[in-house]
């Protein structure tokens, strides 16, 4: 992609994405066997995390990485018209990647195995570098099948250039 | 036990991890929630990864996380003593295959129960062994080229003597972060 185009690009996804919300609802299963084979990825033993009683397991604090980088991809599908074009927001998955994140657990309830969980999301500011890798900061709230808050997450993705 | 008024600020939690494999890092990638869409090939795919600009494959930006969050557990010894309110982490570098990983936490605050910390997440990469000026060894990273001239300028490359010579290894800060906690007593 050249210069001119990827410039172009940017200011068009600069313009449109900023306080867009993601689209739908994300849905996620917090499955017994998914939650113990990520705490073990952290070499995690304690029981409440990768016990076997599936009913008495939470999840480690980690697994807001599992749920939280669904919608983070799922974002990654919206479609929009550009110049006339239906164009994808993510035009190279292999170009996107994690910046940073935040996760924030005040007043949440914890997470158990058979949970499920519901996503929504925002899209905050977007900006791109000096060497044109685009930016974007993505909200989410992430609530139990109570409606109880189970995480806040802010993510920040970078793209490369080329990639949008 | 861990109580507020026995922490004092510049205190520093610190935890290690060296086992970081392919095969822990593809694992991750299909845990991670990438599983039903497909898993970003960069994270198992050395090919994939090269073209991608990567040179290798690297783990997920937020693999490195769970170790933050696994001291801070560790710390609170899982919420018996207290509970953790907010971590946030900024991934500046990858994390590859060998790399050993080093999480610190540094006290900078403390108000009435809440402690807040300062995270520094390094990974120390071994590059070659040489011994009376001869190389004996290559490791990963000097074979795929992952050690860059701005290594070197940023005085992130460093020297260790070991048994079988001087072991050159670079040393980063890959994710600075922050987080805070909440003490029960």
């Amino acid at each position: 992609m050249d210069k001119e185009t990827i410039k172009r690009n940017a200011e068009f996804l600069q313009e449109i994405l900023p306080g867009m919300k993601i689209p739908g609802k994300v849905k996620f299963h917090c499955k017994y066997k998914h939650m113990v084979e990520f705490a073990k990825c952290f070499d995690l033993t304690d029981p409440k995390y990768i016990g076997s009683d599936g009913d008495k397991i939470i999840a480690c604090p980690a697994f807001a990485n599992a749920f939280s980088a669904k919608l983070y991809v799922n974002m990654a599908t919206i479609q929009f018209e550009q110049n006339g074009k239906i164009r994808g927001f993510l035009l190279d998955f292999k170009k996107l990647l994690h910046a940073a994140n935040e996760y924030d657990w005040e007043d949440c309830v914890k997470i158990r195995a058979g949970d499920k969980l519901t996503m929504e999301g925002e899209i905050g500011d977007i900006w791109v570098n000096e060497k044109m890798r685009l930016f974007g900061e993505i909200f989410q709230r992430v609530k139990n099948q109570n409606g109880e808050l189970v995480c806040k997450v802010k993510t920040i993705a970078t793209i490369a250039p080329g990639g949008y | 036990m861990v109580k507020v008024s026995e922490l004092k600020k510049g205190q520093t939690i610190k935890g290690e991890f060296n086992n970081i494999t392919r095969d822990l890092i593809k694992r991750y990638s299909k845990l991670g929630g990438f599983a039903k869409l497909a898993s970003n090939p960069i994270h198992d795919d050395d090919k994939t990864a090269k073209e991608a600009g990567h040179k290798g494959v690297i783990a997920h930006g937020l693999f490195s996380f769970g170790f933050i969050t696994k001291l801070l557990d560790d710390f609170i010894e899982r919420e018996k003593y207290g509970k953790i309110i907010k971590v946030g982490v900024e991934m500046r570098y990858p994390v590859r295959c060998g790399d050993k990983l080093i999480t610190e936490a540094i006290i900078n605050k403390i108000e009435e129960k809440r402690v807040f910390f300062d995270i520094k997440q390094k990974t120390i990469t071994k590059i070659r062994i040489e011994r009376e000026g001869k190389i004996i060894k290559r490791f990963e990273a000097d074979m795929r080229n992952y050690i860059s001239k701005k290594d070197y300028e940023n005085g992130h490359i460093k020297t260790k003597d070991t048994e079988k010579g001087i072991l050159y290894y670079r040393e980063r800060v890959n994710s600075p972060g922050y987080a805070v906690i909440e003490l029960f007593g």
